[in-house]
């Protein structure tokens, strides 16, 4: 087992030596650049609004105010000029005690901006007084606490089923008790949580910056802002900068050794390419993990206690599975490409999209239950000071574990010189990857279609992040296509490799044979799938698309003959007409699930 | 003369090989396609988050069925002050039959109102129980914010009068009956609308990268400096394309939302910004690849740089993105915007020709 060492020896201090000095020198310089641009910025109001409402006014006192956000540019008016104060190009003009708007939208957003910076103004001025109960008397302290969930269904408002994540938030939960008896206090239902409320003027600077960071408890109702973890999510970011740059020197490292064929040496070396493929992937993950630690730290602190340890380490082992994701599809996307450019923008296609399906799941943290599916969810949540349970754990991450296994897997099938050394089709390689794979003993249409099912999970699941703004039902009729078409191309995709490569005879009982086969796998993988993971969505109509609920032998018949479909599409008109097949297995697919959820949907 | 229109024909017949393996790859459409999904995304995420998060759009809504316990008399201010908003209220003389209907979910919040008289010495404290991870909780705190704020500003009115020389800001704003937040607004010009036509710039000084070092890794920069072509005219053809296509993208992006009724300003400066911009970029990672020859190095060099540039940004008004967001908006005068693009045509000509010494510089032989 020592050849991948020494693979992952050799990629750890060759890479070190692509930088001559002079690259390395700017490098320092333009990171010292970065540093010090970031750190300046970060003293600003970190937004790019400067200056993008003009305020007239006629009354000097206010300049201070209208100065201290920089949103406004002061525009000092006579009392004559200010009744046509749209012709200077002003948004609002302010004479004596009033402020007249102009009668368009950026005037309206103008005055509501203007409405938050005299608020704003004033917390200062009050603040500086130092007499906190005078200056700010009222204080709202928030309490989460749990009692019986009702489901409902995904009902047209958006308004989403409630969810029971199985989420502990620290000192205010309780497990599902029953109804307590006897009198309720105050005391009773905070028992555990200590709120103290401040003493003086310098306790408020503390829970705001504690506000910035955790869900607020305790704030005075002008600092009283609804559950958006907006800070946290900028923390998650910090996590996935890191794996972009890395993963891009991984990938040019696979893709340099493709195009300058120095990879041919390493290939006639007495080595697997499973042992290559280790070698040269284990260093970069092992630096990023690394990296993943530092950033913890900076945002954790240095684990004082266990609990904190233990958030630290979950925050690692959240993260885990998004690194092993990024890597898994560099590598597949460096194998496949023709070209570096190709690469560039087949690695920044997958940065997108496994961004957005990572951060935009996040959003809504603390609303719907549609969040968990995503790593960064479960980061946000532990930054916030919430722990987390083995069961949500698993729900956001094994198909992200899975899919990054699978991606390895296939690509080092192909870790060949036919196809390393190449100008060959994209679609001819992935032909090549399924037809390694179907040969192997073990391999087989039945295999193929269950280890498909994370790849069609993940893809399903994004597609209900893109569309549950749409309004139901349209979104889950779109849904209902594009869910069905994932899983006919996975589905179908085997059969088409075993006819295009001749594996076995193109004759109707085969083609039969196959799509019997096909199907099962599908439907075996989806059902364990379901078992495993979609509790937490399930309640949602949604989920309803995924699962299906209860119909066992149907589906089973529905996956096999809709696969049949494809299958005999090949077989009667060639593998040629693959794309018309799918389309075909499609529109059947989801006829069948629209008469199933046609009760949701229009009932 | 001759020259020029030699240099002219061999530009074009580089950028036009460019342009063909940019088709035959179809690495262009992979753009528009990560381009076109950023786009949806945003759109999502504005209409997602400010239907969530706005209290001014989520008030058109009615809160059926969402009602909240307040435990305190009828006298209480903060009880009034409920009752006039659009949350519906029951009132509690008790803590524990308000919590015997929140279990049984007859009410979704308690809110205990402070007994202390305004005009005490003691903080007053509002206890708010919210039902954990129900979207209801969202909701309700939204809807809670306004009354409490009329509270404070109830209980200060009183209190405020005895800070020393402290006199409130008293503005009264007229609205005009146009139903629109600063953060929406914001969010379209200020976020939304800089990335959308940066993100064209953005992409292409990566692309040009590519463009001049793979001909270094493939070994075909010799092959094409011993056709006719100088280094020069190499460059030259793959700067034009990469600049050629920023506009051409943001041009669509910019319908795109024209499309969606966002009103903007100023289209053609913002265009002509746009392929400034996307030039000094592309220029810049000539620049670096030209003499690194390296693409991994290279490509983490013009990142570094590019998020230094994002980061400076931050830091000066008119901004290359402060500048798109004045201009769309219609907040910049005609003469402070025609120094602004001036000034960065400026920085664009100097670069240009910062990258003609280099590259002559590099290639004397050429």
């Amino acid at each position: 087992m020592s050849g991948w060492l020494t693979i992952a020896k050799w990629e750890f201090f060759r890479s070190k030596l692509k930088f001559d000095s002079r690259s390395a020198i700017l490098l320092t310089l333009t990171l010292a650049l970065v540093i010090a641009a970031s750190f300046a910025a970060a003293q600003t109001q970190m937004s790019m609004n400067q200056k993008i409402y003009t305020a007239a006014s006629t009354e000097p006192a206010l300049r201070p105010i209208l100065e201290s956000d920089q949103r406004f540019s002061y525009l000092p008016v006579t009392i004559y000029d200010a009744t046509q104060f749209y012709l200077y190009g002003a948004d609002f003009v302010i004479i004596g005690n009033n402020v007249y708007l102009g009668d368009n939208p950026k005037s309206a957003a103008a005055g509501s901006a203007l409405e938050n910076t005299i608020k704003e103004y004033r917390e200062i001025v009050l603040t500086s007084y130092n007499d906190i109960n005078n200056s700010h008397p009222v204080w709202v302290t928030v309490h989460d606490i749990e009692r019986p969930q009702n489901f409902q269904l995904l009902s047209a408002q958006g308004a989403a089923g409630s969810l029971d994540t199985g989420m502990d938030s620290g000192p205010n939960a309780r497990s599902h008790q029953g109804y307590p008896a006897g009198e309720i206090t105050t005391e009773y239902l905070n028992a555990g949580s200590s709120f103290t409320l401040p003493q003086d003027i310098s306790d408020l600077d503390d829970y705001k910056a504690r506000a910035f960071f955790q869900k607020q408890t305790l704030s005075t109702p002008s600092f009283f802002s609804p559950p958006i973890p907006f800070t946290a999510i900028l923390y998650a970011f910090l996590f996935i900068f890191p794996i972009y740059f890395i993963s891009q020197f991984y990938s040019t490292s696979i893709m340099d050794e493709r195009t300058n064929k120095k990879g041919e040496l390493i290939l006639a070396a007495p080595l697997s390419s499973r042992e290559i493929v280790i070698g040269k992937t284990l260093p970069y993950i092992l630096v990023t993990l690394l990296i993943q630690a530092v950033i913890t730290m900076y945002i954790m602190g240095i684990p004082a206690d266990i609990r904190t340890a233990q958030s630290s380490l979950l925050i690692l082992a959240a993260i885990l599975p998004v690194v092993l994701l990024f890597f898994a599809l560099s590598f597949f996307g460096a194998i496949l490409s023709r070209s570096f450019k190709e690469l560039t923008f087949t690695s920044v296609f997958l940065s997108v999209i496994i961004s957005g399906y990572l951060f935009f799941p996040a959003m809504f943290t603390n609303i719907h239950a549609i969040s968990s599916i995503s790593p960064i969810t479960l980061i946000v949540r532990l930054i916030e000071g919430e722990t987390l349970q083995i069961g949500t754990y698993l729900f956001s991450t094994l198909p992200f574990y899975f899919v990054a296994f699978s991606a390895f897997l296939f690509g080092t099938y192909i870790y060949r010189e036919e196809d390393l050394f190449t100008q060959k089709a994209v679609s001819e390689k992935i032909t090549d990857c399924l037809e390694i794979f179907l040969l192997n003993p073990y391999g087989s249409v039945f295999l193929l279609s269950i280890i498909f099912i994370p790849f069609v999970y993940m893809t399903q699941l994004m597609l209900i992040v893109m569309l549950f703004n749409l309004p139901a039902p349209h979104s889950v009729i779109v849904m209902i296509a594009l869910s069905a078409m994932a899983e006919e191309l996975v589905k179908s995709a085997g059969i088409y490799t075993i006819f295009k490569r001749k594996l076995q005879l193109v004759t109707m009982k085969n083609a039969l044979r196959l799509a019997i086969l096909s199907g099962t796998g599908f439907f075996v993988g989806e059902k364990a799938v379901a078992v495993l993971t979609l509790a937490p969505i399930a309640s949602s109509a949604f989920g309803a698309v995924m699962t299906m609920g209860t119909l066992l032998l149907i589906p089973l018949l529905l996956h096999m003959s809709t696969a049949a479909v494809s299958s005999i599409v090949m077989y009667r008109f060639g593998t040629r007409r693959y794309l018309l097949s799918v389309i075909l297995a499609t529109v059947v697919h989801s006829a069948y699930n629209l008469f199933i959820l046609r009760g949701v949907l229009f009932g | 003369m001759a020259k020029r229109a030699r240099y002219c024909k061999k530009v074009r017949s580089i950028a036009k090989k460019e342009v063909g393996e940019l088709m035959r790859e179809k690495t262009f459409i992979l753009s528009l396609l990560i381009q076109l999904f950023i786009a949806s995304f945003s759109t999502f995420l504005v209409i997602g988050l400010t239907s969530f998060y706005d209290p001014t759009i989520m008030g058109d809504i009615e809160m059926q069925g969402i009602s909240v316990a307040v435990v305190g008399t009828e006298e209480n201010e903060l009880y009034k002050l409920l009752q006039e908003s659009k949350i519906n209220t029951r009132l509690y003389s008790d803590l524990t039959p308000a919590y015997g209907d929140f279990y049984e979910h007859r009410v979704d919040a308690i809110v205990i109102a402070p007994p202390g008289p305004p005009e005490g010495t003691d903080i007053l404290n509002v206890d708010i129980y919210l039902p954990k991870s129900e979207i209801k909780a969202t909701l309700i705190s939204l809807q809670l914010k306004e009354p409490l704020e009329k509270f404070e500003q109830h209980v200060r009115d009183i209190r405020t009068q005895r800070l020393p020389g402290y006199s409130p800001i008293e503005v009264n704003i007229n609205k005009r009956g146009i139903k629109t937040s600063s953060t929406y607004f914001e969010f379209i010009y200020v976020a939304l609308l800089p990335l959308l036509v940066f993100t064209p710039a953005f992409i292409s000084g990566g692309l040009v990268i590519d463009f001049i070092t793979e001909e270094f890794e493939r070994k075909t920069m010799e092959l094409l400096l011993v056709t006719p072509a100088s280094m020069l005219e190499i460059v030259s053809g793959k700067v034009l394309v990469a600049v050629a296509i920023v506009p051409l993208q943001a041009l669509a992006w910019m319908l795109l939302l024209s499309m969606n009724r966002i009103a903007i300003m100023n289209f053609f400066t913002i265009l002509l910004m746009v392929t400034l911009i996307g030039l000094i970029l592309v220029l810049t990672s000539s620049i670096i690849s030209v003499i690194f020859r390296e693409r991994g190095v290279a490509q983490l060099l013009y990142s570094m740089v590019l998020i230094f540039l994002f980061m400076a940004s931050y830091l000066f008004t008119n901004s290359p993105l402060n500048l798109v967001t004045r201009l769309s908006i219609d907040s910049i005068g005609a003469s402070e915007s025609a120094l602004w693009v001036g000034l960065y045509t400026l920085v664009a000509l100097a670069l240009c020709m910062l990258t003609v010494a280099t590259v002559k510089k590099t290639y004397k032989n050429n």
